[in-house]
């Protein structure tokens, strides 16, 4: 695994840079009181913060990443060494999926020891919905970095998939009190989906219909990274 | 054996505008070869496909035998590459950049080697956003000479370093010569391409339109012979006069034409004040081919 190596820089750049600190591990603490008020029950919790995991500690941070990356030159030093593209891409997303993974464990420990969340029954689909998820925001990442000129930029092009993802995806309020016709379209959105598997991991629920949509996004994502991804920057 | 052999090279960019129109050169094994020519000529978009960056839009490249852009994984290993423009990030330090590197390569020397070669090792632990100009472009080489290849591609390698750290890295490249390392070189130095390069060819407007070892293609160009002579004498060659009285006088055979003018010279007991007899140069030759092609 040579990506590695551009992993572990990246993690130290990762730990040298304040504003990803706070958008990865701050923010979600400071939103969890909201979303615990929407539900006391702890499931929705741990679905929610892992979702905002996923939103920001993956897709927010590393849309600025990628950019930062390309607009320094870095990934046009890489792209003629020995690695491959993906494996590029690779080692500057796996910092920021490490740290997420690892906030998402903390989450439901903390959570669930507090609120008495039971383990969950099915935990394959949990993991489906993890590792599909953290797949589909470094895919929509690189996409978005391709459209992104500055990394403060960031703030504005990431605001799309961010806003359709946190209202409607059923992350601040439940999707039930909207009318069916819109809910079911904001099935097909790339979060819902894998809320709809992470909340199979505990309760019976819909398991076919998310994981179509999550290969979906993963299929779309990828032809777009290749289609429009920036190695170096716009002149 | 051809290191590197470049057949009708064509680079279109997506707004249709031809870079590189046709170019052909060989680089053999343990030689270096440069690329000059004036800003805008097209030799950083021909290195870039010789690189295996993009894949041209007409002709063949072959690196060490393979295709650089479909066969990548093979021609790599044995590469190194020091962009014009290259980048790293800002907030790592110097060694860790460069372990950063070494970790993505095959065989890699070690990284206090590298950064001893290029003069860095005192600066291992400092940021890179805190190098000089001059100092960045020293990592780029030792990261460049991490893999240690078998092909070197220097884009502009000494732009931006003082004349000393010039001279080192001068220096440095020479050793790896004759260690039998091949180099394709740009610069628009002239005297580092004189000073280095076994071949050369001069680019313009996507073109080569000069190719040769350095005396082939200065060769085509006369010498000159400059001097004031005392005002109102009859010269015995043809000369040109500057408004300050100095004369020019060019000449493909510098040697008798030199002896001529000194003969004479003497005979009439005149007097060459500033005398003045040089072999054409690279710089010469570059810019009656610039003004040629124009």
């Amino acid at each position: 695994m040579r990506a590695v190596a551009v992993g572990q820089a990246e993690l130290k750049l990762f730990w040298r840079n304040r504003t990803a600190l706070f958008n990865s591990l701050l923010l979600p603490l400071l939103l969890a009181p909201v979303l615990y008020s929407v539900d006391a029950d702890g499931v929705p919790l741990v679905v929610g913060l892992i979702g905002f995991a996923l939103l920001m500690a993956v897709y927010y941070n590393l849309v600025t990443t990628f950019v930062a990356r390309r607009e320094e030159l870095v990934l046009k030093r890489l792209r003629v060494g020995e690695l491959t593209d993906p494996e590029i891409l690779a080692g500057a997303a796996l910092p920021s999926v490490v740290v997420a993974l690892g906030q998402m464990v903390l989450y439901t420990v903390v959570v669930g020891v507090i609120t008495g969340v039971a383990l969950p029954a099915r935990p394959w689909f949990l993991l489906l919905g993890v590792l599909g998820g953290v797949a589909v925001f470094v895919l929509l990442a690189a996409a978005s970095s391709a459209f992104t000129r500055t990394v403060e930029m960031a703030q504005v092009t990431s605001l799309p998939v961010l806003m359709a993802c946190m209202l409607g995806s059923g992350l601040i309020f439940p999707l039930s009190v909207l009318p069916g016709g819109i809910a079911s379209v904001l099935k097909y959105l790339p979060l819902t989906p894998v809320l709809e598997l992470l909340r199979a991991g505990w309760a019976d629920g819909p398991v076919l219909q998310p994981l179509i949509v999550l290969a979906v996004w993963i299929v779309l994502g990828t032809y777009a990274v290749q289609r429009w991804f920036r190695w170096d920057p716009r002149r | 054996m051809t290191a590197i052999e470049v057949r009708g090279l064509t680079r279109r960019y997506s707004g249709g505008f031809e870079a590189v129109r046709g170019v052909s050169f060989d680089v053999e094994r343990g030689e270096m070869f440069a690329l000059l020519g004036t800003n805008g000529a097209g030799k950083t978009s021909t290195v870039e496909v010789v690189e295996g960056l993009s894949r041209p839009a007409e002709g063949s490249v072959r690196v060490l035998g393979h295709d650089p852009f479909a066969e990548r994984k093979v021609v790599r290993p044995r590469m190194g590459v020091m962009l014009q423009e290259g980048g790293f990030p800002p907030d790592l330090t110097v060694s860790e950049a460069a372990r950063m590197w070494a970790g993505t390569l095959t065989s890699p020397r070690p990284v206090d080697e590298a950064l001893s070669l290029v003069d860095l090792a005192h600066r291992a632990s400092v940021r890179v956003k805190q190098l000089s100009g001059g100092e960045r472009r020293r990592l780029d080489l030792a990261l460049a000479l991490l893999g240690k290849p078998e092909v070197l591609f220097l884009d502009e390698p000494t732009t931006g370093l003082d004349p000393e750290s010039r001279r080192n890295t001068w220096e440095l490249i020479r050793a790896l010569l004759r260690e039998g390392v091949t180099v394709l070189l740009t610069t628009h130095y002239l005297e580092e391409a004189q000073a280095l390069a076994d071949r050369l060819a001069i680019m313009h407007r996507g073109r080569i339109v000069a190719q040769g070892t350095v005396s082939e293609v200065v060769d085509a160009y006369p010498s000159r012979i400059s001097f004031v002579p005392p005002p109102g004498i009859a010269l015995p060659v043809v000369a040109d006069v500057e408004s300050s009285g100095r004369v020019t006088v060019r000449t493909n055979e510098l040697q008798s034409t030199l002896h001529e003018l000194l003969v004479w010279a003497q005979h009439h007991n005149v007097e060459l004040s500033g005398l003045d007899a040089r072999s054409a140069s690279l710089e010469e030759a570059f810019l009656a081919i610039a003004e040629e092609a124009a």
